[in-house]
């Protein structure tokens, strides 16, 4: 054990030396995840314009336009008048989500039942946006064509009306349309089809998509400093230490325990300084920081040593070097780093939680989603453990079986 | 304190150590001469237990290599042929981190690496970094880390190869006072003048083999007082041959064919600048032409041409 702390000192002190190694393997993953988050944030909300050509300007086309931007739909559509020309010009450009042109006309047809054709172009580069003003649309559509059912006397009445009709008209006419009300309203108020909600099961709350990305991003940079540092093992041998230690007696052990616990650290405090950013950036409850840097950190040692081990098969530091790398992006990109498990299709959720990181990722996720901490079962800490112990022990193996004397 | 005994050490159907047996005891250094790819760093590594050999035993301080590897090498001290240093680590952080693989720990540790770090002259260079010294300062450094731990026995695998004159100089030093203290070191090297300055004895080895061995006078008195005479031009192989012989015929019984090839002509006899005008004649008669002239009072590097009939640096 005291070699193993003698060597563990030895790959800190030399580390340090090695600043920029280290910059690389946070920046990277910090540089991705900073600009992930900006792109889906979970406080941002999608926001779209409706240029709307009145070419009517009725009381109806003011209704319409005010139906766009009423309540919460308010904060997902703003409405923009605009003319024909300029409408037609902006949305060939994707300027805006929709362009809405109510015909001249179109207040008198309606109220005369007369067909009529709202125009309704969409932004094709956009989806939510645009469905969102079509079914919109539709419903206005449909209300009015349901209006017209239920009030057409009253309507031909208002038709029919001149610029100032009498009081005993106009209380006549509010009569008759109250009396209706009330005769539909037991429809209406509730309901005469009993509906019964059948709630689902409640759910866990889906934590925001940005929240989702964190754990790959944190995988990230591990599996970026585990990479780096299993090739330490190379940079040894290239320097002829591998060897003189194997005139040593019976130091392998300790070596290889050594450099384990340095991996430990480094890789703890690069993917910590990484999972510190994400706990401040999403408020994650400080409770879980422990277990989540020290399952990164023993997962971490688990990669490492597996890196370590096939870099180690090679009979060159170039084809181990490439070989590594080249293992490396499609387990970043299947394990969840460039695209969270949770939004991967089933089939390949499956393979990314079975990869390596994509294991340690998923129980990530569960760790800081989860109510409390220390959430990660303890057969997966067991997997982790027993895969570092083993990666480690074809690593010594290598050692001995001729990979440090050549 | 250093036994090697009918070791060998194939690699498949190539004998590159072929039953070769040599004995060093304390305060000597026993010389392992011969050209690159004799089989001196072969050895070096079966004895130090880098490597099993195929057959014999080696043992060091009386600990077979093999049965006994941890206390064999506990008792050992490499330096290896190639530099084998932290290069992002200080000299004295090497130093003391090679110290500790050998279990010194505390004062002692402190002490021993004070001790060597002025004696291989880096005292004032102890901080910094291996990356930033020069060639011959690196190899004092690595022959800092293969003693630091006191060992009676030290392998030294040509240490002075790319080394300049002064740091040659100083390795030498080094090697003598390690000796002086008591240690019994092996030596490997193809350079003879290094050989016949440190070794007390030594063996000659080529091809796996070993070919001569004793003290540096026992193998200079091999070679008798015979100079080397090797003459460089074209030479007809049968005409030169019969010429020799019949110089030979003719008095000169000491003189002897080493080598002979359309270019080059190796002979040996005593006092042969006396016979060079003898010779010219004898060969231009026989049709040879000579170019170039090279007479060499004997040596261990005439020796080895003697016994094996290649020049040492080939």
């Amino acid at each position: 054990m005291s070699f193993a702390l003698t060597s563990f000192k030895k790959d800190l002190a030399r580390w340090r030396q090695d600043v920029m190694s280290t910059l690389i393997w946070i920046s990277i993953p910090l540089m991705i995840g900073g600009l992930i988050t900006a792109l889906m944030g979970s406080d941002v909300k999608p926001h779209g314009v409706l240029l709307m050509v009145d070419q009517d300007e009725s009381f109806l086309s003011e209704l319409i336009a005010g139906a766009y931007s009423a309540g919460e739909l308010g904060e997902l559509i703003s409405v923009e008048k605009t003319t024909l020309e300029e409408g037609t010009e902006r949305i060939n450009e994707g300027d805006a989500s929709g362009l809405l042109i109510i015909p001249e006309g179109f207040g008198d047809a309606f109220l005369n039942s007369e067909p009529v054709t709202l125009t309704l172009k969409t932004n094709p580069s956009q989806t939510i946006l645009p469905g969102i003003i079509t079914n919109v649309t539709e419903i206005l559509l449909d209300a009015g064509f349901y209006a017209h059912q239920l009030f057409g006397d009253e309507i031909d009445l208002i038709k029919n009306l001149g610029d100032e009709p009498s009081d005993a008209v106009v209380g006549a006419m509010a009569i008759a349309i109250q009396n209706k009300m009330e005769s539909v309203a037991p429809q209406l108020f509730p309901p005469i089809i009993d509906v019964e909600i059948v709630e689902p099961p409640p759910t866990e709350p889906t934590p925001p998509l940005a929240l989702l990305f964190l754990p790959g991003i944190i995988l990230m940079s591990v599996m970026f400093s585990a990479n780096g540092i299993a090739g330490d093992w190379w940079r040894e041998r290239e320097q002829g230490t591998l060897r003189r230690l194997v005139f040593a007696p019976g130091q392998l052990g300790g070596f290889v325990v050594g450099k384990a616990m340095a991996a430990a650290v480094i890789i703890g405090l690069v993917g910590g300084l990484t999972l510190l950013l994400g706990f401040l950036y999403h408020g994650i409850s400080w409770a879980k920081l422990p277990s989540s840097l020290i399952w990164i950190s023993i997962s971490g040692v688990a990669l490492f040593s597996w890196f370590a081990a096939l870099q180690m098969l090679f009979s060159n530091q170039k084809t181990a070097s490439i070989i590594s790398s080249m293992l490396l992006f499609p387990l970043l990109m299947v394990g969840g780093s460039f695209f969270p498990l949770a939004v991967l299709p089933g089939w390949i959720a499956a393979i990314g939680r079975a990869s390596p990181n994509g294991f340690v990722a998923h129980r990530l996720t569960l760790e800081i989603t989860a109510e409390g901490a220390w959430s990660i079962v303890a057969s997966d800490w067991l997997i982790v453990i027993a895969a570092a112990v083993a990666g480690l022990s074809i690593c010594a193996w290598r050692l001995k079986s001729g990979f440090a004397r050549a | 304190m250093l036994k090697v005994e009918e070791l060998s050490k194939n690699y498949g159907d190539f004998v590159a150590v072929d039953n070769i047996s040599f004995e060093s005891g304390k305060g000597t250094v026993f010389g392992l001469l011969g050209p690159n790819g004799a089989g001196k760093s072969t050895t070096i590594n079966c004895v130090s237990g880098l490597m099993q050999p195929t057959s014999g035993h080696a043992s060091v301080a009386g600990h077979d290599v093999v049965s006994d590897g941890k206390a064999a090498r506990q008792n050992l001290g490499v330096v290896p042929q190639e530099i084998a240093l932290y290069e992002d680590l200080p000299a004295v952080e090497n130093l003391r981190y090679w110290g500790k693989a050998y279990g010194l720990r505390g004062a002692d540790l402190e002490s021993r690496v004070r001790d060597v770090l002025e004696y291989i002259g880096l005292g004032d260079r102890a901080k910094d970094l291996p990356k930033e010294f020069s060639g011959g300062m690196k190899r004092r450094l690595n022959f800092g880390c293969g003693i630091v731990h006191r060992p009676p026995v030290i392998l030294l695998d040509e240490p002075t190869v790319g080394v300049d004159p002064q740091s040659r100089a100083r390795l030498f030093d080094m090697v003598e006072a390690e000796r002086d203290a008591g240690a019994c070191i092996l030596y490997t090297t193809h350079y003879m003048e290094e050989a016949e300055r440190l070794c007390d004895s030594l063996a000659i080895i080529d091809h796996g083999k070993l070919i001569a061995q004793g003290t540096v006078d026992q193998l200079r008195a091999k070679l008798g007082a015979r100079d080397v005479l090797q003459l460089s031009g074209h030479f007809p192989v049968d005409e030169t041959k019969r010429a020799i012989e019949a110089l030979v015929d003719g008095g000169n019984q000491d003189l002897e064919f080493i080598a002979q090839e359309e270019e080059s002509i190796t002979l040996t006899l005593s006092q042969a600048s006396q016979h060079l005008p003898a010779i010219f004649k004898a060969v231009s008669a026989a049709g040879g032409n000579v170019t170039e002239t090279s007479l060499r009072s004997p040596n261990l590097e005439t020796l080895f041409l003697l016994l094996t009939g290649t020049e040492l640096r080939e």
